[in-house]
């Protein structure tokens, strides 16, 4: 089943940043859709939750170097 | 402190804590360097400096190249490379150092940015005494389902969106409106989560929970607003695009001709366009906060953008700067006794929606109630269905647009409306009735005559108050260079009194709805940029053909914030010229950062190509540039 997740980012510190983070996660195993806002922090995953869960995405986002909160 | 909390404390500050170690090194070796001989330990330091600093930026940097993303990071980590590769420990150092100290900053104040909103959110408490199987429960208020009753003691705040069943308070608004002024809240009274009881306890019932309330929505809205990216952001995303492969080639190419390493070095660093493309959304970001919190609620940089080149605002007169609450102010009769005049035209106009029938209804059912009053038993008269259905029906009835009601009863005819409505037909209309309505009509007053089987027996004159605000708005407008016009339904007379009354620039009058869009077009054709103000419901399509529309009392009226470029929460009128100057300065803010960031790359090129510029002072003059238009942009959250 498809589900949607948000994490908030408030340590981006420029907007290739917040693109580079989008990219990564979209490549995790299970990511339908990913949007990232630099200008927010705001992270929306979509994801196939049989796939993978939000653990491995806010991982994805620590070992990019920065820190997600829930949202 | 135990090994645990430094563990925690490392992790969150690891930046700062990154960023200072790296600059002590970096001072420790440049010192070491400058004031003693021991050149082998001074470079051995600032290596040490340049990879404690760099070594979280040479990480992301390798994200960005497996995520195929051209990054900053990763042209500070080439620049700090190749700098350590040619010998040049010291520019190393400082860049790495200059560049972590510059991103620590630009997080800090972009954080600032980025949790203006969650200061509303934090509004909402968390939980609510809610009434269940007859007694008080407090429980999680996102678990309040619809229909249950929440009790609210003085001073609380509203956990729920709902209508109030008992009780009676003074209620603040400002979190969801940006009223500053509390609201009376009473039976049947809505009301918002997020705004704060201040007297008397209230029960409410629960219509929105969670984050099915009007301030999450508003709040979802802001957000979707500030993530929408304005022309210029977009412009400028695909210059980027462009621009940092450019300065790589240029850097690449510079190297071949002059073998100059420093050189083709410090172009990597400035080849990153910092300030051009994060000073735009921060602007935009930041007035779009800033108005969120004032109770406007800007649909995002685009219309914000728009409405920065305003220099017209067209109001709609009812409910705009009227009150929208239309009283019969006068009856005439001529011939026939007042009383009956209005009898006969509240049975002719009860069937109506019109803003001028209800006025007439209501006016007759107080008569009535006032009549049965003094008699021995007291008429319990006061909800509006008995109210209406003491004035009787009419046996047909016919609405002419823009012009009156023609309708049947008690076999007479009775016709309301205005001269147009008796011209069309042929009703002759006295001296004396033309000289009643033209001297009520000059006092800003609507007339409609009442004609029973073609002769005029009486006229109805009607009052829609001004909101106090309104002549203070429409001068603080003039103040900023800005034209106004009132659009109206009304007369020419009528429309003229109420113009002069709140001083306004220019009026256009009698026009019917559909008119509405075309004067505005009319100002387009002449080269205006013009804002609508309306109701945002019954003005939808003149909202949605001005440049920016502005709808106003939009809390808990969803089509209203669909349909506009602007939403003013309350029904304040004194927040549109607030709105108009925050755009007007978010645009000039937004050049400002432009014209910065692009003045410092061109400095910055023209002083590494002349040799001026190398890889410290470059990156410094970069990250002082990014640091300066995010500062200038976070003026917009104090404007």
């Amino acid at each position: 089943m498809s589900d949607t997740t948000q994490f908030r980012v408030l340590d981006f510190d420029c907007p290739t940043c917040a693109s580079t983070v989008e990219r990564a996660l979209s490549n995790v195993d299970g990511v339908q859709h990913v949007e990232v806002h630099y200008a927010t922090g705001r992270v929306e995953i979509e994801y196939d939750d049989s796939v993978t869960d939000p653990d491995a995405f806010a991982e994805t986002i620590e070992n990019q170097g920065y820190t997600p909160q829930p949202a | 402190m135990n090994k645990q909390s430094i563990t925690q404390y490392y992790r969150n500050h690891r930046k700062a804590i990154v960023t200072a170690t790296s600059g002590l090194l970096y001072g420790g070796g440049w010192s070491l360097g400058y004031l003693t001989s021991f050149e082998m330990a001074s470079a051995a330091i600032l290596v040490l400096a340049t990879v404690v600093g760099g070594y979280d930026i040479a990480k992301t940097a390798y994200h960005e190249v497996t995520n195929r993303t051209l990054g900053i990071k990763t042209l500070v980590t080439l620049a700090a490379i190749g700098a350590i590769v040619i010998g040049e420990y010291w520019e190393a150092a400082a860049v790495v150092f200059l560049f972590s100290l510059g991103s620590y900053l630009e997080g800090r104040t972009m954080r600032k940015t980025r949790t203006a909103l969650q200061e509303l959110l934090e509004m909402t408490p968390d939980t609510a005494t809610v009434r269940r199987d007859g007694t008080l429960q407090k429980v999680s208020a996102r678990d309040v389902e619809e229909g249950e009753v929440v009790v609210v003691k003085p001073g609380g705040k509203i956990p729920v969106d709902g209508t109030v069943v008992d009780g009676e308070s003074a209620v603040n608004q400002a979190p969801v409106t940006g009223e500053s002024a509390p609201v009376h809240k009473a039976d049947s009274d809505e009301v918002y989560a997020g705004t704060v009881n201040q007297e008397g306890a209230l029960e409410i019932r629960t219509t929105g929970a969670g984050s099915d309330t009007t301030l999450e929505r508003i709040i979802r809205r802001v957000e979707e607003a500030q993530e929408a990216q304005s022309p210029t952001e977009s412009l400028i995303d695909r210059f980027a695009k462009y621009y940092t492969p450019a300065v790589i080639a240029l850097a690449i190419g510079a190297y071949a001709v002059t073998q100059n390493a420093i050189l083709s070095l410090t172009l990597l660093v400035i080849g990153c366009p910092g300030a051009l493309v994060i000073g735009p959304p921060v602007s935009i970001v930041s007035a779009i906060g800033n108005a969120a919190r004032s109770g406007v609620l800007m649909k995002g940089g685009e219309h914000l953008e728009r409405a920065g080149k305003i220099d017209l605002v067209a109001f709609d007169k009812t409910g705009t700067l009227t009150k929208g609450e239309t009283t019969v102010s006068g009856i005439e009769g001529f011939g026939v006794a007042a009383a009956d005049v209005l009898s006969l035209a509240a049975t002719a106009e009860k069937k109506s929606e019109h803003h001028l029938a209800d006025a007439i209804v209501d006016m007759a059912r107080e008569r009535q109630t006032a009549a049965t009053d003094g008699g021995a038993t007291v008429a319990q008269a006061d909800d509006t269905d008995v109210g209406r259905r003491s004035v009787p029906d009419p046996d047909d009835f016919d609405v002419v647009a823009g012009k009156g009601v023609i309708a049947h009863a008690d076999g007479q005819e009775v016709v309301v409306g205005n001269r147009a409505l008796l011209d069309d037909r042929d009703v002759d209309v006295p001296d004396r009735v033309a000289d009643y309505v033209r001297e009520r009509e000059g006092r800003g007053e609507t007339v409609v005559h009442v004609v029973r089987d073609g002769d005029i027996i009486g006229a109805i004159a009607m009052r829609d108050e001004l909101r106090e605000a309104a002549p203070g708005v429409v001068a603080a407008l003039q103040d900023a260079g800005i034209e106004t016009v009132m659009l109206t339904g009304d007369n020419e007379r009528t429309a003229a009194a109420v113009a002069e009354e709140v001083g306004i620039d220019e009026y256009r009058a009698e026009l019917l709805p559909e008119d509405k869009q075309s004067v505005i077009e009319g100002y387009q054709a002449d080269g205006h940029v013009v804002a609508m103000v309306g109701d945002g419901i019954n003005d939808a399509p003149s909202l949605a053909t001005a440049d920016v529309g502005i709808a106003m009392g939009a809390a808990g009226t969803d089509t209203a914030i669909e349909t506009a470029d602007m939403a003013l929460m309350a029904d304040d009128l004194e927040r549109i010229p607030y709105a108009v100057k925050l755009s007007k300065a978010t645009r000039w803010n937004v050049l400002e950062n432009v014209g910065l960031a692009v003045l410092t790359v061109t400095v910055l090129l023209a002083g590494v190509l002349t040799s001026y510029v190398t890889l410290a002072s470059g990156m410094l003059v970069h990250e002082a540039s990014v640091l300066l238009v995010i500062l200038n942009g976070m003026r917009l959250l104090r404007y």
